[in-house]
């Protein structure tokens, strides 16, 4: 009978995955149409970007003649079409703030943020899940007061204020750490290398991902400790922490579960104040580079990857949740 | 406010004629729980003050079942709450409620601290099934592993032992009447009547003495509430003392030695059970028992009072179709007692 | 919030009180020894917000005005000074005061973010107004475009906007104000569908009633309170929004003092040890940031209790 449900409710997970991918294929075409919408009607000129410097050597001759055989006078529906289509093929274009295949790009780029960004994150859920249970607990004691207001004033620090706080304590006051960087000057990539240059990033970034989940932790336990699932479990003479970890904590992640999905963008800011204040080389400092030098394809690309990100976190959250609780039938 | 306690201690409390043909417990059996002159109040917002429970004395002997009946809202489930220190943090209580008999020595439960209550007498001493049961369980876990969990930490010594613990679990399921394969389910996926075997289940894990039944048998057909009172009578059998509290006095009738009849959060007549439905001193008991469809379906007119906003003197006044005394304190005659005349 | 403590279960006969009663049920937690601390209620947070907000105010716009210097002198002489009496917040790599720069700084950020916030609400009041009366497909196709919104980091598309509109402050303001208005949107949508479903629009619809009468008597009543702490709560985002922006550079070019370009310089000075240029421009973030949100969680407690105000949490 377990088994049979079990693969009934599989079966309804895989469904809702799809649909819910399905839904993303009209945001991310949304999303790109965006991005070229407001290039086209931006008042700069593609051709400085493809150029640089030579733009203004070249003469006007050899302009127009770039122009046509780049289309840059097509509409820019057509040019949004001709860019999707060899998207589509695998072609993501040439980064010029790089001087490579956008792919290439990407693939040197991207394990870097996922080691910081995941680090971060894993960081941030074991402190918010550790400290929200203890000052749900001791509620209204000094330790919850001072870990909440410290929480709701980290609420208002913004990540690049943090990670200056931390370069000059941490690196330039107690000469702990290194300032930025993936190693020091020179060095060899190694694991020991990277995990202490890691170490004030993800630190940072973790610290401004935590007064949401913290605090979130601890209010929906301190709702659940209310709650008659959670008062049964107290007049059966259950332990506190039985009471607090088996029975009040299953609940409280549920939610939980979903903001972490739903807090990704998030996450992807901070990434790109965190890299760019530590110069680290992931794909969120990517964008400030491709943006300062208007490198259009590497900011195109970056733009529909961080939406796929999204979208894909919150995809992954409500399997999680359908996952965990036995009460959703996996068709919401 | 009532000053102190209005039972006499020197008579015999609650006694009733004994069923000793059954093997029940006898009229003088010991006391394994005592309530003198329990008063609960609520503070809400705003000033304003529910007072649930008002003046409430019983005694529940040993191998017996008192119920407590009353219509729903006149206090009795803050009563169970209140026995157990589940009251929320806006409550405040007068009186004592002690725990007595065989399994541990006396103790006042009203002033003990959570955390005696929490290592030593819920669940260990006092069981509650609770009201709507299937709430009571956490959503995210089987029935199985709640009541494995329960096993384990009251009724198992510190090294664990897997086969005793799932024995016991097999044993507790079959003395509720619960199949096997209905403990694999997940609360949702609980009919009303299972999750309330569940719930009785995990009350008993821990072999306590004295157990609470808020409303057992609400929302239950007629099969079910009858194997509810079957139940509860084979744990007064089985030397274990039961409070029901119940709004059914049909299922109270059935199950219960002992009646104690409750009204706007006082109790109003008490007595043994045969006794008093068959001859009801008060004029609510009377009308609870014209309630009924043996009694000719015929409601009491008027609602009860608001807990809130307690009139002075009889709470019953203003639906009482007989001469008010205008007295409150329950007046004890042999082994019954009524709160009028 | 379960504010309600009362003393633990613990048989202290000083826990009786008048009459014999004594408190009985707590809240479930171990705390020890807390007390019923009295909090301060949402008039009187509003209230510490305003007048929090009011001193920086006052200070971001009179001190420039009154130091009668142009907060961009520099003072070569006096550069990457520590705070002193002559300088309370120290002065810069040029010798500018920060004093007098922070202030002219907090005044644009404020300025800019004050415009945003304005922006996106009216935007997001009117998509969502629109999408939730008309409904049918203009409201999928607007929620499609809320999900789009939302979909990309709004930081990642203010930057697209800002690096397509180099140098232009109107930029900087359309990137925060287009991409904040979705969750406004949202919020007035819901709140006007509601609307809708009430039987008294109904009848009012049926009675005859002018389509106006309906928008001024039922639509901004429910809808003006929503928008205004809407507007509130957008500001702490759209301040730190600009002073990315201005920290990435490329935001406000860096002569120009904001919160975000002060920060931007401080990432240098800062190796060179002058942690007063972090310091302060940081504190003063922190603390408008701070008593907006404050100002807002306040008005929405007191003003708005119980209506969705966990949209807003």
């Amino acid at each position: 009978m377990i088994t049979r449900l079990g693969r009934d409710r599989r079966r309804a997970v895989g469904r809702m995955a799809v649909r819910r991918l399905l839904l993303a294929v009209p945001v991310l075409v949304l999303t790109s149409v965006v991005v070229f919408g407001l290039a086209a009607a931006s008042p700069f000129d593609p051709l400085v970007g493809y150029l640089g410097d030579r733009y203004l050597t070249a003469g006007a001759a050899e302009q127009q003649q770039l122009r046509d055989t780049l289309g840059l006078d097509d509409p820019w529906y057509e040019q949004y079409l001709r860019w999707a289509g060899s998207l589509l093929s695998g072609d993501l274009g040439t980064s010029r703030s790089y001087g490579q295949p956008v792919a290439d790009v990407l693939a040197e780029r991207l394990p870097w943020t996922v080691l910081l960004a995941g680090t971060a994150l894993v960081l941030a859920v074991a402190t918010a899940l550790m400290l929200g249970v203890w000052t749900a607990w001791r509620q209204g004691g000094v330790a919850d007061r001072v870990v909440t207001a410290v929480a709701h004033a980290l609420e208002g620090v913004p990540p690049f204020v943090v990670a200056l706080a931390a370069i000059g304590i941490f690196a330039l006051g107690l000469s702990w750490l290194p300032v930025a960087g993936l190693t020091d000057a020179g060095a060899a990539v190694s694991v020991g290398q990277v995990s202490r240059h890691l170490i004030l990033p993800a630190g940072v970034l973790a610290v401004s991902q935590l007064p949401w989940l913290l605090l979130h932790v601890r209010q929906s336990l301190i709702a659940a400790f209310g709650e008659d699932h959670v008062v049964g479990a107290r007049a059966r003479g259950l332990p506190a922490r039985t009471v607090v970890l088996r029975h009040a904590l299953p609940t409280a992640l549920l939610p939980f579960v979903t903001l972490v999905g739903t807090r990704l963008p998030e996450l992807v800011t901070g990434a790109i104040l965190v890299e760019s204040v530590f110069s680290w080389p992931g794909v969120a400092a990517a964008v400030v580079r491709s943006a300062m030098q208007v490198d259009f394809p590497l900011l195109a690309a970056l733009t529909l990857l961080a939406a796929v990100v999204v979208l894909l976190g919150s995809l992954l959250a409500d399997v999680v949740y359908t996952v965990l609780d036995p009460r959703v039938a996996a068709d919401g | 406010m009532n000053p102190g306690p209005n039972v006499d201690h020197g008579q015999a409390v609650l006694a009733a004629a004994g069923r000793t043909a059954s093997g029940r417990g006898h009229r003088d059996a010991e006391v394994v729980l005592a309530a003198d002159a329990v008063s609960v109040r609520l503070r809400l917002s705003g000033g304003r003050t529910v007072r649930a429970v008002n003046d409430v004395s019983f005694r529940l002997r040993r191998g017996r079942v008192l119920a407590l009946v009353g219509e729903s809202g006149s206090g009795k489930s803050v009563l169970a709450s209140t026995i157990l220190g589940l009251l929320p943090g806006n409550a405040q209580v007068r009186g004592s409620v002690t725990l007595g008999g065989a399994g541990g020595e006396p103790m006042e439960l009203l002033r003990a601290s959570e955390r005696v209550l929490a290592g030593r007498v819920r669940g260990r001493r006092v069981g509650l099934v609770p009201q709507s049961a299937a709430t009571h369980l956490t959503p995210v876990r089987t029935a199985r592993a709640q009541l494995a969990e329960v096993v384990r930490e009251l009724a198992m010594g510190r090294r664990r032992d897997r086969s005793r613990e799932a024995l016991r679990v097999e044993e507790l399921a079959a003395e509720v009447g619960l199949a096997p394969s209905e403990l694999d389910r997940y609360p949702h996926e609980l009919s009303g009547g299972m999750a309330q075997r569940v719930v009785t289940a995990l009350a008993l894990a821990g072999d306590p003495p004295v157990v609470i039944a808020d409303e057992p048998t609400a929302g239950l057909d007629r099969v079910l509430v009858d194997r509810t009172v079957d139940l509860l009578r084979a744990l007064a059998t089985g030397g274990r003392s039961v409070l029901l509290i119940t709004h059914d006095l049909a299922a109270a009738e059935s199950a219960a030695d002992d009646l104690a009849v409750m009204y706007a959060g006082r109790l109003l007549e008490v007595g043994p059970v045969g006794a008093v439905l068959a001859d009801p001193w008060h004029d609510y008991t009377r009308g609870l028992l014209g309630a009924l469809p043996a009694g000719g379906l015929v409601p009491i007119p008027g609602q009860p009072p608001e807990l809130t906003n307690l009139p002075e003197g009889c709470v019953f006044h203003h639906r009482c179709p007989g001469v008010c005394s205008g007295d409150v304190t329950l007046r004890w005659s042999g082994e019954r007692a009524v709160a009028c005349r | 919030m379960a504010e309600v403590r009362t003393k633990e279960r613990t048989g202290d006969p000083g826990g009786v009180g008048f009459g014999g009663w004594f408190d009985a049920g707590r809240v479930w937690t171990r705390a020890r020894g807390s007390r019923r601390r009295a909090r301060l209620t949402a008039r009187q947070r509003l209230f510490v917000g305003i007048a929090v907000l009011a001193g920086l105010v006052v200070y971001a716009v009179l001190v420039p005005i009154i130091a009668g210097l142009d907060e961009r002198l520099v003072d070569l002489a006096a550069a990457g000074s520590a705070p002193s009496l002559e300088h309370p917040f120290g002065t810069d790599q040029a010798g500018r005061d920060l004093f007098v720069r922070t202030a002219a700084g907090l005044r644009v950020s404020l300025l800019i973010a004050g415009l945003c916030a304005v922006i996106s609400t009216v935007l997001g009041v009117a998509v969502g107004a629109v999408a939730g009366a008309v409904g049918g497909w203009v409201d999928r196709i607007v929620m499609r475009l809320v999900d789009t919104v939302n979909a990309v980091p709004h930081l990642l598309l203010g930057i697209v906007i800002v690096a397509l509109y180099r140098g232009s402050v109107v930029a900087i303001v359309a990137s925060i104000a287009l991409t904040h208005w979705a969750p406004v949107a949202r919020l007035i949508r819901s709140e006007v569908l509601s609307l809708r479903q009430r039987e008294f629009v109904d009848a009012a619809i049926s009675g005859g009633a002018s389509r106006r009468w309906v928008i001024r008597r039922h639509f901004l009543p429910a809808v003006i309170p929503q928008a205004v702490l809407a507007a509130v709560l957008l500001l702490p985002h759209a301040v730190w929004h600009e002073s990315a922006l201005s920290f990435l550079g490329l935001g406000l070019p860096p002569h120009r003092a904001s919160l975000g370009t002060l920060l931007d310089e401080a990432r240098e000075s800062l190796l060179l040890g002058s942690w007063w240029t972090l310091v302060f421009p940081s504190l003063m973030l922190v603390v408008a940031t701070l008593a907006v949100a404050a100002c807002g969680a306040a008005w929405r407690d007191h003003v708005l209790p119980r209506r969705r105000a966990e949209e807003w949490a």
